[in-house]
């Protein structure tokens, strides 16, 4: 069984800066793997584990992916290599050229029987790579899945949605991509730090896999943040009787 | 407002059928759905203001709606609609993911706007969590998006024309996931997105019992109960349909209840649409404060039941 786990590094939310003309700057951010991601690594980390195989892990993306402490950051979760598309061209890179990369990049590592990706990036959540690549490789392909369990050449799984949970059957090889509850990430041990810069790291550029030409095909006309909705802001301190009367009273005419 | 020649809309649900049809009639001369079902429903959706109907037939037993991918995406190619939007369901974004890559192009979603620009589609939608919205456009004969929920509402009357009702013959697709078994889900039918008043608990509260000092709260103010992310994923004290933000619910309710939340802007996200935000919190520089119309810097857990024995003392 040969897994790949597909992964996404995004900048830390939290060091995201709106300036004032509500234009986002990324000067400060650190970056990280992909908190959803980390799931997809997981599941195909269990995997191997349980029935054998191998697992390998790939990325695409600019030059933050080089870092080498988000390079042992994914190889201390498991995997046994890494694969990494770097280029500039994919400095952001939309949903159809991150999938047109992936798949590229798949055909090129050879034979495979089960790629797994997050249920959606970190920064932009567009739940799309997984969908877009199944079908640029022509494989079966689903999302939303909360359980795999492998029985002989197919996975039965379960695939939550919003009202009802199905029971599905994916013939191999497939892309899937995975929610949030269908596993909690390990944390790696030290050993597994250390182990994680020993293991092989093969990097592409675009023009490795033949995809100098491919492009966005979307493009961005504005990113601002939204405007402040004008909010009352009468707080109040305290635990008082009378300060909670008077928050009552504030709100009395809203609430009942 | 300027239109494109042809719009389609694709959705699993009769409501959401509704809803895209009406907002295809703004952004297009020709609106035409794409229809599952039942003759009866492909009628319903020509009531509902479709000028023509795809009508894919019932689906047999076990069929995934995903195997009407390649029929659609045949039929896409065919006649070449300038939009496709979609319902934002998880099936509704892999599918119109599976149709994007199958034509060559990207799939803008989640929707808040769209708007035509001299003929150019251009599509309003949220980013890094909240942070900020990004607008943008799709190259490529059709572009493809789903739209998020409210967006765009039923008028009030059915058109009362009926469209015309074109069959669709089924292609097989070279490769499908068969559907075993269907289960309803626990818990999964509340729909905080359609609620008028809005209780938000977060990590403010130290037990998960302690929740029902909210609860009564919610039950007192008419309030849905919702959480922020760490309650329904963190600690699972609730199920996830109810927690807020960017990856849960968007909200847009009258009145939003925060108690013992921060206010992250992964979670306001989800909130900041209310008409008014009430929060209490004992961190007075919690962000949350920055955004609400009334507050209280306190503790929750004293603050909670007096607030409620007024409320009953009152009504």
């Amino acid at each position: 069984m040969n897994i790949i786990a597909c992964y996404k590094v995004v900048p830390e939310e939290q060091d995201i800066v709106v300036l004032q003309d509500r234009s986002l700057s990324f000067a400060r951010a650190e970056w990280k793997i992909g908190q959803y991601d980390l799931n997809a690594v997981e599941a195909g980390v269990r995997i191997a584990e349980d029935l054998g195989g191998r697992i390998s892990a790939l990325s695409v993306g600019a030059q933050p992916l080089e870092n080498s402490k988000l390079k042992k950051g994914v190889l201390s979760r498991g995997p046994e290599e890494l694969y990494l598309v770097v280029d500039s061209k994919l400095e952001n890179a939309d949903t159809h050229l991150t999938a047109q990369t992936l798949a590229a990049a798949i055909r090129k590592i050879g034979a495979c029987d089960l790629i797994l990706c997050g249920e959606g990036s970190g920064d932009l959540y567009a739940q799309q790579v997984g969908a877009q690549l199944g079908e640029l490789l022509n494989l079966s392909c689903i999302n939303g899945i909360s359980k795999i369990t492998l029985q002989d050449n197919t996975i039965i799984a379960e695939r939550t949605l919003e009202n009802e949970v199905e029971v599905l059957e994916i013939p191999l090889p497939a892309v899937i991509s995975v929610t949030t509850d269908i596993n909690l990430p390990r944390i790696p041990s030290m050993k597994n730090i250390l182990a994680a810069g020993k293991k092989p790291v093969t990097q592409w550029d675009l023009s490795a896999l033949e995809l100098q030409q491919a492009e966005n095909k979307t493009q961005v006309l504005s990113t601002l943040a939204p405007e402040q909705v004008e909010r009352k802001q009468l707080i109040l301190e305290g635990e008082s009787e009378e300060v909670i009367q008077k928050l009552f009273e504030n709100i009395r005419k809203e609430l009942l | 407002m300027s239109q494109v020649k042809k719009v389609w809309v694709l959705a699993e649900k009769t409501d959401a059928l509704a809803q895209l049809c009406a907002g295809g009639r703004q952004l297009g001369e020709e609106v035409a759905a794409l229809v599952w079902g039942s003759r009866e429903e492909a009628e319903k959706a020509a009531a509902y203001g479709a000028d023509k109907v795809y009508w894919l037939g019932s689906p047999d037993q076990g069929r995934m709606l995903e195997d009407y991918t390649t029929t659609i995406g045949e039929l896409l190619k065919k006649e070449i609609p300038d939009l496709l939007l979609v319902q934002p369901s998880r099936r509704g974004k892999h599918m119109a993911g599976r149709l994007a890559a199958g034509l060559g192009t990207s799939v803008i979603v989640d929707a808040a706007e769209i708007t035509i620009v001299q003929g150019d589609i251009q599509i309003k939608h949220m980013v890094y969590g909240g942070a900020a919205f990004r607008e943008e456009r799709a190259f490529g004969p059709t572009t493809i998006t789903t739209v998020g929920p409210g967006v765009f509402s039923v008028p009030a009357e059915e058109r009362g024309s009926h469209g015309e009702i074109v069959e669709v013959e089924f292609r097989e697709p070279a490769v499908s996931v068969k559907c075993l078994e269907k289960k309803s889900k626990a818990g999964a039918e509340v729909n905080l997105n359609a609620a008028k008043r809005v209780l938000g608990v977060g990590r403010g509260f130290a037990e998960q019992a302690d929740l029902k000092m909210a609860e009564e709260l919610a039950g007192l103010i008419g309030a849905e109960v919702g959480c922020s992310r760490p309650i329904a994923e963190g600690v699972n004290w609730m199920a996830r349909e109810r927690y807020i933000g960017v990856s849960g619910a968007m909200l847009k309710p009258e009145i939003y209840f925060a108690v013992g939340i921060s206010g992250q802007v992964q979670h306001m996200v989800g909130a900041n649409q209310a008409k008014t935000i009430i929060a209490i919190n004992k961190d007075k520089a919690a962000p949350i404060f920055q955004q609400a119309d009334y507050g209280i810097v306190g503790d929750l857990y004293k603050i909670l039941p007096v607030l409620s024995s007024l409320i009953k003392a009152n009504r």
